[in-house]
């Protein structure tokens, strides 16, 4: 019967298929191990980097072995981590390959042509809109798809305009020139093997041999769909996350090249302080502190008796404090006129939603953005807010006769209102996006409430105390906590407001947590100290963020 | 009684509105002061009282000058009438008759002549000094008289009639103004600091982000809401939980990263580590697991793949959560500072994006208000016509991070 010797040549291929995928998983496992013995003996690369490599490539090599077993037993789960594997090493040879030819550096020479191009992406909105057009037909099928025949056309034409504009010729040839090398090569080799390898292992016969069945298609597609997204995200999040912990616990500097392991010294320096009694108020630093190792932060009295602090880094507290100053300041300047504005909103009155979308400006525009212009506002000599006070100081004057002197605010260098010029302004920028916060939690409160406490005769400040405020408590809660989180990240505000050099002056009165970091890491290039500071931050934000996960499983809320 | 009950209430409204007024005008001042500081003049950025409105000094052409002369109000008795200036730097004296010195005349100092003749000239004993005289010729009448001072004065004539001036300080004097826009100010800073290519990149790394991270969340966001597959569910939570970490824990070792595989100062620094983010994909499940599962069900049995039905279904029916994604990254994108500043070297001007451009001017440019402001509404107008067209989903984003945690 030929269908069944037809059946019987499709089964001995299969197994031979099956077969040599065994035998490539086998040498794939060799040279991954053969791999790591090559890295540790030839390679220059860092000790870090060598056992990141090395746990990778002892993975593939006894996961393929395993698969290699797998497959002889014909199981299911041989296929699916032959899969997983060869799928890897398709991504890999991809795009290290692409990265060897210059690909994802090639977007800067884009970057220079894509002004060219850009009028040509136009076109692309213009066919999308015709074809769309072309839905206002639905009645005419045929004038239907004629409008969706020129949109397509339009939109290829205008891509095609498009590519050629930004130079995708140029392109591919100076990637043609890369092949100068045999690494490209080997790439494109291994590039084809895997795909050889996946396409046999994907294939329906392989699949009914290794007894894969819908669940397991379920699996591997789930796999494939979050691959992009899960392989990005511990590249470039979850790896340099860990990386980060352990950079925290070296000597990182990248101006000597050192990387050696220094436990929690890093740490130990950050929070090393010393509390000194001193005989009388005014002793010098010289006798009560050892001055080779501690700085004079601040003097305090008690009881009586006089104490001095010193701290092994100055500024790390300094910047401490500062942030915790700018959280204290500006989250009731933030917080409490959004709750006001929120209930005003809330009030059904005509034009609301004219005034949300006004309040919520602020918060789209860059920080940059907005810094340059409260930088302007603020200037001593003709700006707006001198002006505003001036004039006012001018008004009360007249209205009764006082003689107060106009302050003159030297805003931005003066140590005393440089901080707070940076927390009106960062206040300013995050009120409406609070108030949107406060109004979408006030409408989740249902009415019926206000109905029983208005028959209970309750006032209007009663209704808000009793039943708004404990209402809009979650809501109220998740404010204040991602406005902590935010606040405690300060950097661009200082960084571009404040027009020192270095950044954070005057005399570091606003020098906050994330700009001590930013001077330490990418000033003076001492990463692993920069790194701690990070995790002390972290650490801080992380304890925020688990009091409001707890607070709202407590609550049941739904945020 | 209910007449009072009415005022109250009428009273409540207007102070609503009173309240909501004075904050949107708050809100919004800035704003305004950014758009009308980037269309004036230098000089009037330096003006004191500072005014919203951009204005400019008249210039006329007056008959037997060259050129286009300043007009300035100049004090004609007691009219202020339009002049023009056609000279400056004339040396002047303040002078005043030593019987009565409060009176004082500012007169240039070639119109007088020494008392009695330049060989012989008078004196007089003057606040207990020798003082010398001079001869001051006011409408005819002359006066000898002591200098108390020395002063610059302009020569200020009519522009109709220029046999008609007056001479009088020009520091003091009131310039003519009449309201003018300079939207040269754009082009200039546009071609002055290299914004134009910041601007391309910025437009770029924005494309390459919403998109590029619109793929990977829906992708990622379908198989967690959908598919099964081990260890799907501590996956999510894993995402979860890193969605609050901030960025500043990260910046350290992305950054040893970039310089391990070549990325410092290259535009791929920008684009490529935000495509993946834990946030959209989060955003994205949510909304998939509303979706009901009946249809996706149907068409599974009709043997459409899964690509075909995120496509024709799960696309379709989440327009809104796109858009809100896409909106986030849109903004985040596009004002990011941190990272750029970090990552692209600041003389490498090809690859700078617009923030950082923007930062760089604000120290070139310290003294052009006007074009640092025009540099400002190149960096803040895109998410504002943005936001005008989609506001809905710039409030949506706002609110739907409070889904997080």
């Amino acid at each position: 019967m030929p269908s069944a010797a037809l059946l019987k040549t499709a089964d001995s291929r299969t197994s031979l298929l099956l077969r040599i995928l065994a035998i490539w998983h086998i040498i794939l496992s060799m040279a991954a191990l053969a791999g790591i013995a090559l890295i540790w003996a030839i390679a220059p690369q860092a000790v870090w980097l060598k056992i990141v490599i090395s746990i990778v490539l002892a993975l593939v090599g006894i996961g393929s072995g395993i698969t290699a077993v797998w497959i002889q037993k014909r199981q299911h789960r041989g296929r699916m981590l032959s899969l997983i594997i060869n799928y890897l090493g398709f991504l890999f040879c991809l795009l290290y390959g692409m990265q060897v030819l210059g690909v994802f550096l090639g977007i800067d020479a884009m970057a220079g042509t894509f002004g060219r191009g850009i009028i040509f992406l136009g076109g692309v909105l213009l066919g999308y809109l015709i074809s769309a057009f072309g839905d206002r037909y639905d009645n005419y099928p045929a004038r239907q798809k004629v409008f969706r025949q020129i949109g397509k056309i339009v939109i290829l034409i205008s891509l095609a305009a498009f590519l050629l504009a930004v130079g995708l010729l140029q392109g591919l040839w100076a990637l043609i020139l890369q092949f100068n090398n045999p690494t490209p090569y080997f790439l494109l080799v291994g590039l084809i093997l895997f795909s050889i390898m996946i396409w046999a292992m994907w294939r329906n016969p392989t699949a009914e041999a290794m007894k894969a069945g819908n669940v397991h298609e379920e699996m591997l597609s789930g796999l494939l769909f979050l691959s992009p997204n899960l392989l990005g995200f511990l590249l470039f999040f979850a790896g340099p996350l860990l990386f980060s912990f352990y950079v925290g616990f070296t000597n990182f500097d990248a101006t000597t090249g050192n990387r050696d392991w220094v436990g929690l010294q890093n740490y130990a320096k950050l929070f090393n302080l010393s509390i000194v009694q001193l005989d009388a108020p005014d002793q010098p630093v010289t006798e009560a502190l050892d001055v080779q190792v501690y700085d004079e932060l601040t003097r305090f009295n008690v009881l009586g008796s006089s104490f001095i602090i010193g701290a092994e880094d100055k500024l790390f507290w300094l910047a401490l404090r500062n942030t915790i100053t700018f959280c204290i300041l500006a989250l009731p300047l933030s917080i409490i006129p959004a709750l006001l504005l929120a209930n005003l909103l809330n009030s059904k009155l005509p034009g609301m939603k004219f005034f949300r979308a006004i309040y919520f400006l602020p918060s789209i525009a860059a920080v940059v953005g907005v810094a340059l212009i409260w930088q302007w506002l603020y200037n001593a000599a003709v700006g707006y807010i001198n002006f505003a006070i001036s004039s006012s100081v001018n008004l009360l004057n007249g209205i009764f006769s006082l003689v107060m002197a106009d302050p003159q605010i030297r805003w931005l260098s003066d140590t005393r209102t440089a901080l707070l010029a940076v927390v009106i302004m960062s206040a300013w920028q995050w009120i409406g996006f609070n108030t949107v916060l406060f109004l979408a939690g006030l409408q989740n409160i249902p009415g019926e409430l206000y109905e029983a406490a208005t028959v209970d005769g309750a006032g209007k400040w009663a209704k808000f105390w009793n039943v708004t405020i404990p209402l809009l408590a979650p809501t109220t809660f998740f404010v204040v906590t991602t406005a902590v989180i935010n606040a405690l990240q300060l950097f661009e505000q200082v960084y571009v407001l404040i027009p020192t050099e270095p950044p954070g002056g005057p005399n570091n009165s606003t020098l906050s947590l994330v700009l001590y970091l930013y001077q330490k890491g990418f000033q003076r290039f001492q990463q692993g100290y920069a790194s701690s500071v990070a995790w002390v931050l972290f650490i801080v934000i992380f304890g925020i963020t688990l009091l409001q996960y707890w607070r709202n499983r407590a609550g049941g809320s739904n945020y | 009684m209910r007449s009072t009950y009415r005022v109250i209430m009428f009273l409540q409204t207007a102070g609503a509105y009173a309240i909501l007024i004075f904050f949107a005008y708050l809100m919004l001042f800035p704003f305004l002061f950014m758009f009308s500081t980037s269309l004036k003049d230098q000089t009037d950025t330096f003006r004191y009282p500072p005014r919203l409105i951009p204005q400019e000094q008249t210039t006329v052409s007056v008959p037997g000058y060259d050129g286009l002369k300043p007009l300035y109000y100049a004090l004609v008795g007691d009219e202020k009438r339009p002049y023009a200036l056609v000279e400056t730097n004339i040396q002047a004296g303040v002078f005043a008759n030593p019987n009565n010195p409060e009176v004082t005349i500012t007169h240039p100092l070639s119109d007088v002549q020494p008392t009695g003749g330049a060989d012989s000239q008078q004196t007089v004993t003057f606040n207990g000094e020798e003082t010398k005289l001079w001869d001051v010729t006011v409408e005819g009448v002359t006066t000898p008289m002591v200098q108390l001072s020395q002063t610059v004065l302009g020569r200020f004539v009519d522009p109709e009639n220029p046999s008609l001036q007056v001479l009088q300080n020009v520091r003091l004097s009131e310039p003519v103004e009449k309201p003018t826009i300079r939207p040269e100010n754009y082009s200039e800073v546009t071609t002055l600091n290299g914004l134009d290519r910041s601007l391309t990149n910025t437009t770029l790394i924005t494309i390459a982000v919403v998109t590029g991270q619109l793929i990977t969340s829906v992708l990622g966001g379908y198989a967690l809401a959908r598919l099964r597959f081990p260890g799907r569910d501590q996956l999510f939570v894993v995402y979860l939980g890193t969605i609050m970490i901030p960025f500043v824990v990260l910046i350290t070792p992305l950054y040893q990263l970039m310089v391990l595989i070549g990325w410092v100062d290259k535009l791929a620094a920008l684009i490529i580590p935000w495509i993946f983010t834990a946030y959209g994909t989060f955003l994205m499940r949510q909304f998939f697991i509303t979706i009901p599962k009946e249809i996706e069900e149907a068409a599974l049995i009709d043997g459409a793949s899964r690509l075909q039905i995120l496509w024709k279904i799960f696309i379709p029916a989440s327009v809104p959560a796109l858009a809100t994604l896409a909106t986030f990254t849109f903004l985040y994108a596009w004002n990011s500072f941190f990272w750029p500043l970090v990552i692209i070297n600041t003389g490498n001007r090809a690859n700078h994006v617009l923030t950082l451009s923007l930062s760089i001017l604000r120290g070139k440019a310290a003294d052009n208000a006007n074009l640092v402001m025009a540099g400002a509404a190149i960096a803040v107008l895109p998410p504002m016509i943005v936001y005008i067209l989609a506001q809905r989903f710039f409030v949506e984003s706002a609110t739907s991070s409070g889904v997080k945690g």
